[in-house]
């Protein structure tokens, strides 16, 4: 057995010596990219210069001193574990890092800048950091986090987070067998000379794909774009999560949205009447339709002991089957007698006439500002909302009434409180995100109070984590069952309001290429997230932000967009594992056992 | 349409050729139950091994030009079922050494087989849904007018062959006895996770064994998402089948005569096609709805064994 010192010694020194090979193979910065992906790759040991010299007038003097000053902190930080006061000294060499890496940033920026700025256009674009600088800040953090787990009582403060760190983890090593996929998938773009420089254009390839996965996070129009992309993905993540709580396992959310969206599609095409009578209908329908296609597998399962995965599985493809059958003709021959139907409309696409205008979920620009005026109707809601939950003390009902009068009250007033002109641009108006984003926040905080807050969601929970000892205690497993799986359908539904009502797919219909599939990565959401709301609201984001990102590494570097699903696929594998992490990570009892030790141990 | 000869045969040809997919891969799902663990991960199996066949079979004809290879299919059928023993074993790590939940781990499996043939097809191909048609194709054996894959007959073959292992040899009793009793089993001597290992790792074989009967026997490349379903109405299959290879043929041949009911069906004016593609799938849940009750799992399936 080692102990505490010399382990410590010895996981410094492999992070450091992965550092010090990332920092020799890796380009530090890429100050440049000409299309195709192909970079200006600079490393203090040799450039890579696509067009055999620098970008004119580009200067890499900064990098030197970087990168000898780089190297005596990571010197400094292999010798730290053998001083007397080990963790605190990694903190510092942390913190060192850290503010190593910002001066290398800014170093950077400077450097293209003053290139940049004389010119009309800027005669350098896509430049970034490499990979060789995001090690000094992995590093940084990981001597961090050495330094927190070597504290005493250390192990616990990891454990007790292990619904962040096993998804994370998981999300980590995914994305290291994601690259090694990219780098075996594509080839590298460029010429290189000998094994250092091709490893670069590789490693500087993989960072590439990463940084476009991650785009949407640093431009506007990208990040709407994956706000609306993960519209639908917190519904299916919450219908999946639901199900997991009860202890039920639905892989019918697929099915479920299917059913939600042609029971909106119905109301929204066929029922007149006034705004405020048919939206909230047809929003309702979707969740209804949903629900019942949820609660069907739920009885079979109560009634017969029918299993609910596979049953889930084939009222997919039987939605999906009956989704055809209505908008993909209207003349059916039975038994030789025709049958005619309304739904489809003329031409040559399947798809739905379209919702009538009334029934149609606001698009986020006639949210933000009506006619073309910032309103404060919303964000004074929301604020009035939150206060009047936080101030009220009293019971939950009465908390959740104060907060709906509330905020009723200041969606009104700001409505009237006259806003600033302002305009979008036209990269943000044509992003489809809608109303039925306030619906997904909605259904968080549904989430969160029905299963944590109230006397059903403690029973289905109890369900969830032992059945018998649940029914011993006066649940009806089996209506229960049938509850947990009508509201995880009617959560799938609703994701339907998004596609449907709020014309997430191009236009007011309902269409064959609704994405239904989503459902199926409810499932990952759900995992990453932990089953918790504000987990699955995150986990959603996350993949909003990494299907729009697979767009961009689709059209920029060629390689399929499934990238991010068999990322979204390694995840769940992953998590199901706990990350191979130590059983004392995914085990409650052992997970108690570590904090037990751990708290004598800061005793001491 | 009448009710011909020639309309009959079609039928009877149809039901066999369906059948044998399911019927493979719910004899491996039975190897894997028997022994305790739950393999839903079947259905992503299918895929992968149907694009193994698909895939090795077309880069190999490329390789070695044009001409008829008649053992080319056969090296197509042992690739996909060792991609399929792969993925089981994958399946089997997780859940059975890390202990995962064995649901979500097939799960998680069938995610990556819907994305993973994307990312390989375009490497390949430069298109995310198909591959180039194979020429050399697994051959066609029987009398004129009634000729059928040799994984045909394989698949009926291995009825009384997965019976007598199941049933008659000590593998097939240790196997039972873990799925039933794993602590018994271990105190007995028997490897509790060696054995949950191989009854993983067969199934895998067998659905990848389906998988290229799917891409290279019934049709000649790989389609995205050809499964369609079958490697989880295999499952109920074997449920409906009760576990025993027997019941599997019938219930297998229930399965598969619904579905080729269903093909058979359309293009006719009796049921709209896209209704009728439905059945199998609506048999599915009646039939798991009406017997499952009476069956029995193993009663050790689906939990994680620990020494």
């Amino acid at each position: 057995m080692l102990t505490d010192r010399k382990r410590l010694g010895l996981l410094v020194l492999l992070g450091g010596g992965l550092t010090l090979l990332l920092w020799y193979f890796s380009p530090w910065a890429v100050p440049h990219r000409i299309f195709g992906g192909e970079g200006v790759l600079l490393n203090p040991f040799g450039h890579h210069l696509p067009q055999g010299s620098l970008p004119q007038g580009y200067r890499d003097g900064w990098l030197y001193p970087i990168f000898y000053l780089s190297l005596a902190w990571l010197g400094l930080s292999l010798l730290l574990p053998w001083t007397k006061a080990a963790p605190k000294g990694l903190y510092w060499a942390g913190a060192l890092g850290l503010g190593l890496f910002l001066l290398t940033y800014l170093l950077f920026q400077g450097s293209v800048a003053q290139v940049n700025a004389g010119a009309e256009r800027p005669v350098l674009r896509r430049f970034s950091l490499g990979l060789g600088s995001y090690a000094t800040l992995a590093y940084s953090l990981y001597l961090l986090l050495l330094a927190r787990v070597f504290s005493p009582g250390g192990l616990a403060f990891l454990v007790r987070r292990r619904g962040v760190v096993v998804p994370l983890f998981s999300l980590l090593l995914a994305s290291g067998i994601g690259g090694v996929i990219v780098a075996v998938l594509k080839e590298s773009p460029g010429e290189a000379q000998g094994l250092r420089e091709s490893l670069m254009l590789k490693l500087d390839l993989i960072t590439y794909t990463y940084q476009l996965l991650y785009s949407p996070l640093v431009n506007p129009s990208g990040f709407l774009q994956s706000l609306l992309l993960a519209t639908p993905l917190v519904f299916t993540g919450l219908a999946v999560a639901l199900g997991f709580r009860g202890g039920l396992f639905n892989i019918g959310a697929s099915g479920q949205l299917i059913l939600g969206a042609i029971a909106a599609m119905l109301v929204g095409v066929y029922l007149p009447g006034p705004r405020w009578l048919v939206l909230p209908l047809a929003i309702l329908a979707a969740a209804l339709a949903g629900g019942l296609w949820g609660a069907l597998p739920g009885w079979l399962k109560a009634r017969f002991g029918a299993h609910e995965v596979i049953n889930t599985i084939m009222l997919n493809y039987i939605a999906a089957s009956l989704f055809l059958f209505l908008i993909s003709a209207n003349e059916y021959k039975f038994f030789g007698r025709t049958l005619y139907l309304p739904f489809k409309y003329p031409g040559y696409e399947a798809r739905s006439y379209e919702i009538r205008p009334e029934a149609r979920i606001p698009h986020w620009t006639d949210l933000v500002a009506p006619g073309g005026e910032l309103s404060f109707a919303l964000p004074l809601a929301l604020l009035l909302g939150l206060l009047g939950y936080f101030l009220v003390r009293k019971s939950l009902g009465h908390r959740v009434l104060g907060a709906l009068l509330l905020g009723a009250g200041g969606y009104l007033v700001g409505g009237l409180l006259p806003g600033p002109e302002v305009a979008f641009g036209p990269d943000l108006t044509s992003v489809r995100l809608n109303g039925a984003f306030l619906l997904a926040l909605g259904a968080l905080f549904f989430f969160h109070f029905y299963v944590f807050r109230t006397v059903g969601g403690y029973e289905l929970r109890a369900l969830g984590l032992a059945p018998k000892a649940a029914e011993y205690g006066g649940v009806r497993a089996g209506q229960k069952m049938v509850w947990v799986m009508f509201l995880a359908g009617a959560l799938a539904g609703l994701a339907a309001t998004h596609y449907v009502l709020g014309g997430g797919i191009d236009e007011y219909r309902l269409k064959q290429s609704l994405p239904y599939s989503v459902g199926f990565d409810g499932i990952a959401v759900a995992l990453m997230g932990q089953n918790t709301p504000l987990g699955v609201g995150l986990a959603a984001w996350l993949f909003g932000i990494l299907l729009t990102g697979g767009l961009q590494v689709n059209l920029q570097l060629g390689i399929s967009r499934e990238l991010v699903s068999v990322l979204q696929a390694l995840i769940v594998l992953f998590v199901a594992a706990g990350g191979f992490l130590p059983r004392y990570f995914t085990d409650p009892l052992r997970a108690a056992e570590v904090e037990l030790k751990a708290e004598k141990e800061v005793k001491e | 349409m009448s009710l011909d000869a020639a309309f009959l045969t079609a039928l009877l040809l149809s039901t066999l050729r369906q059948t044998t997919p399911l019927l493979l891969t719910a004899l491996g799902g039975m190897f894997s139950e028997r022994s305790g663990v739950v393999n839903i991960a079947l259905e992503g199996i299918l895929l992968f091994g149907a694009l193994t066949a698909a895939v090795v079979v077309e880069r190999l004809e490329a390789a070695l030009g044009p001409g008829p290879h008649p053992w080319l299919p056969w090296v197509g059928v042992l690739a996909a079922m060792g991609v399929g023993g792969l993925v089981a074993f994958v399946h089997a790590l997780v859940s059975i050494k890390y202990r995962a939940d064995q649901i979500i781990s097939g799960t998680a499996l069938n995610l990556l087989a819907l994305g993973a043939p994307s990312l390989v097809l375009t490497y390949f191909y430069g298109n995310a849904t198909s591959s180039k048609e194979v020429a050399n194709r697994l051959p066609l054996w029987g009398p004129e007018g009634f000729q059928l894959s040799p994984l045909v007959y394989l698949a009926f073959l291995l009825v009384p062959l997965t019976w007598w292992v199941l049933f008659k040899t000590p593998f097939g009793l240790r196997l039972r006895a873990v799925g039933e009793h794993p602590e018994a089993a271990d105190t007995l001597g028997v490897n509790v996770y060696r054995m949950r290992y191989t009854g993983v790792v067969l199934s895998g074989i067998l659905a990848g064994l389906a998988g290229a009967y799917l891409a290279i026997g019934f049709l000649n490349q790989f389609v995205r998402g050809m499964s369609a379903g079958m490697g989880f109405i295999a499952l109920a299959a074997m449920i409906f089948g009760k576990w025993h290879p027997v019941g599997i043929l019938f219930s297998t041949l229930l399965f598969g005569f619904a579905s080729a009911l269903a093909i058979q069906l359309q293009g006719t004016e009796i049921l709209p096609a896209v209704l009728v593609q439905a059945f199998p799938y609506v048999v599915t849940v009646l039939v798991l709805a009406g017997f499952i009750g009476r069956s029995r799992p193993p009663a050790a399936v689906g939990k994680p064994y620990e020494k």
